[in-house]
């Protein structure tokens, strides 16, 4: 009876194996307010494409005689100050916020990843150097910075979304310098090299897997983030400059005669507050999908 | 105590350098920016007609303006003299106010934005402590899931907007209530602080929450209960007490984007803070009210991080300050 025979329940774990991904999404769809964020991300994302073409009216084209409208048949919406049709203006807001929203992470994702491969793996100077920079981003206030940057830029799409990435690279470059030098020295990957297991192999199973995770999390909480920035800076007169029409804007603009036309509020303060949370369920969704062991 | 005194003058260092920067490359970048104060809207409408009837006084007139602010020194300078009048808090005087010191500017703003910010964190561990009690003890019920669910809502939804949902509320539809703009009573001060605190009362019940739950799990927690001691004071003296101590270290980013909310709040509801100014100074271009206000709002934030980080060690002896 010395024979070694596989034990019924090693077999049964065996059968059941599936790949990371299955098992990370079947985690996800567990979570009902994940799923639904994941719904509205989608809506926001389908709109941001269409959105101008459905649009009942261009965003410049405006009728006087119909200014101040509440919301009625023809104007789902109501209209604006200065007759604009607010149903097309919230349409047209769409792309311009995903722009700037994933333009902006994109830009501190880009350069905090950069910046933490280079200091994890040289160390030495050129890690201090960049812990000191990280330390001194994330010392400070990042919204006033991005301020002075729209001021210098402009008020264009692309100027904006570049004033909010180089500013916000701070936590990305940490994360990408704590998972290298964590794999680095790390007892998995020890141990892998002890088993045999070639670098390219190291790389692709141990490496990358927990990598892309924790990026995606990353990403995935920094885009509401840099929407939030983006609508803020209206309030100070620095978001994309009219007649473009952003969520913003329409805010901003809307806070300061909300007495009187209430509905230039409903809509698109409603609306960026469905999409801000829908990013944020998102983004915890996958954060329990994706790293069990972390988080309650 | 030799320890503390190096650590308090590293990190003493370490703002002032940070400050210098900050204030450094902001005159840079605004120095380089497209127009000038004196083409910006407001100005250019009041000289514009001067321009064309009178283009040598105008030019007189620019001349001076340029002098009196030194606008007409070599950049370094320019930069030099304005690190160095920020630091020993010498601001001088706006563009747009010639005759108003920047600082008696800050003195009415700046009391107005802290009290916002801190009466917001005051607020929030008030409540956001308790109901993270409450959802650690118990959790996995529909208390805790109602509860996580809410301080999610809270941590998206920026103050701006739920500052202007609160205009909805009590300007349109509950109208009467309560003050919707405006400052100076304590009426007034209310739906501010409340759309303030909303994302920290989250942020602190989620993180109370949390630690609590992790504290529940530990050794002595099960060794007090094994000892008879009853259940409340064990989560009072041993789980809470030590929650708390790390909470010390979530205020501090918290408080740093307070600072930031509380400017956009004070767009909200009207009110002459730290965020009223940089409205003034920003879409005109009035460089040093708009570089002083940044300045201050930063030192406030990294002020608040020191203390934070004194605390911290004050609170929890293991810590070592280095």
């Amino acid at each position: 009876m010395a024979a070694i025979t596989l034990s019924p329940r090693a077999a049964v774990s065996a059968q059941r194996r599936s790949s990371q991904a299955a098992l990370a999404w079947r985690r996800y769809k567990r979570n009902k307010l994940a799923v639904f964020g994941a719904g509205g991300v989608a809506v926001f994302l389908v709109v941001g494409l269409i959105g101008p073409w459905v649009a009942p009216q261009g965003y410049q084209q405006s009728n006087f005689l119909y200014a101040n409208q509440p919301p009625s048949l023809r104007f789902p919406f109501g209209t604006d100050g200065l007759g604009h049709d607010m149903l097309s203006q919230v349409l047209w807001s769409f792309r311009n916020a995903i722009e700037i929203s994933f333009g902006a992470t994109l830009v501190s994702f880009l350069i905090g990843v950069a910046l933490g491969l280079w200091a994890g793996l040289r160390g030495g100077v050129v890690d201090m150097v960049v812990m000191r920079a990280v330390d001194f981003m994330y010392a400070l206030p990042n919204f006033f910075l991005s301020l002075i940057l729209v001021v210098t830029l402009g008020r264009g799409i692309f100027p904006i979304l570049l004033a909010i990435g180089v500013v916000g690279w701070a936590g990305y470059a940490r994360l990408i310098r704590g998972l290298v030098l964590g794999m680095r020295n790390g007892e998995m990957v020890e141990a892998a090299r002890a088993l045999g297991a070639t670098q390219a192999h190291i790389a692709r199973r141990y490496l990358l897997p927990n990598v892309t995770n924790s990026m995606l999390i990353a990403l995935a909480f920094g885009i509401p983030f840099d929407l939030i920035a983006m609508g803020a800076l209206s309030l100070f007169g620095l978001g994309p400059r009219p007649p473009l029409p952003s969520f913003g804007n329409m805010i901003a603009q809307a806070g300061a005669n909300v007495l009187g036309y209430p509905w230039l509020l409903y809509f698109p303060a409603g609306i960026f507050a469905v999409i801000l949370l829908s990013f944020l369920f998102v983004a915890d969704g996958l954060q329990e999908a994706l790293n069990p062991r972390g988080g309650s | 105590m030799r320890g503390f005194a190096k650590f308090l003058v590293k990190r003493l260092v370490a703002l002032v350098v940070t400050m210098s920067l900050v204030i450094a490359v902001g005159y840079v970048l605004m120095y380089y920016s497209p127009g000038t104060f004196f083409s910006s809207a407001n100005i250019a409408a009041a000289l514009g007609q001067l321009r064309i009837e009178d283009p040598s006084l105008y030019n007189q007139y620019l001349h001076e303006f340029q002098s009196r602010y030194g606008l007409n020194q070599p950049l370094i300078t320019q930069v030099a003299r304005y690190v160095w009048h920020s630091l020993s808090f010498n601001f001088g005087n706006s563009f747009e106010n010639p005759s108003v010191p920047i600082m008696s500017q800050l003195q009415k703003a700046l009391p107005i934005s802290a009290l916002l910010a801190v009466g917001s964190i005051v607020l929030a561990v008030v409540v956001g402590v308790p109901l993270g009690v409450v959802a650690a003890l118990k959790r996995n019920t529909w208390v805790d899931s109602t509860l996580t669910t809410l301080s999610m809502v809270g941590q998206a939804v920026p103050a701006y907007v739920l500052g202007v949902i609160l205009v909805l509320l009590f300007g349109v539809w509950f109208p009467g209530v309560l003050p919707v703009n405006g400052w100076g009573s304590v009426g007034q001060a209310v739906l501010p602080v409340v759309a303030l605190s909303a994302g920290n009362v989250a942020v602190v019940t989620r993180y109370t929450r949390g630690s609590m739950v992790e504290a529940l799990r530990q050794d002595y927690v099960r060794t007090a209960e094994a000892k008879g001691v009853r259940h409340r004071r064990v989560v009072m003296r041993h789980v809470l007490r030590n929650s708390l101590v790390a909470l010390v270290t979530v205020i501090g980013p918290t408080f740093a984007f307070t600072i930031i909310s509380t400017t956009w709040v004070e767009q909200i509801f009207s009110i002459p803070g730290l965020g009223s100014l940089l409205f003034q100074a920003f879409p005109d271009k009035d460089v040093p009210l708009a570089i002083t206000s940044v300045y201050i709002l930063c030192l406030l934030v990294m002020g608040m991080n020191l203390v934070v980080d004194l605390l911290y060690r004050v609170l929890d002896p293991r810590v070592k300050l280095e």
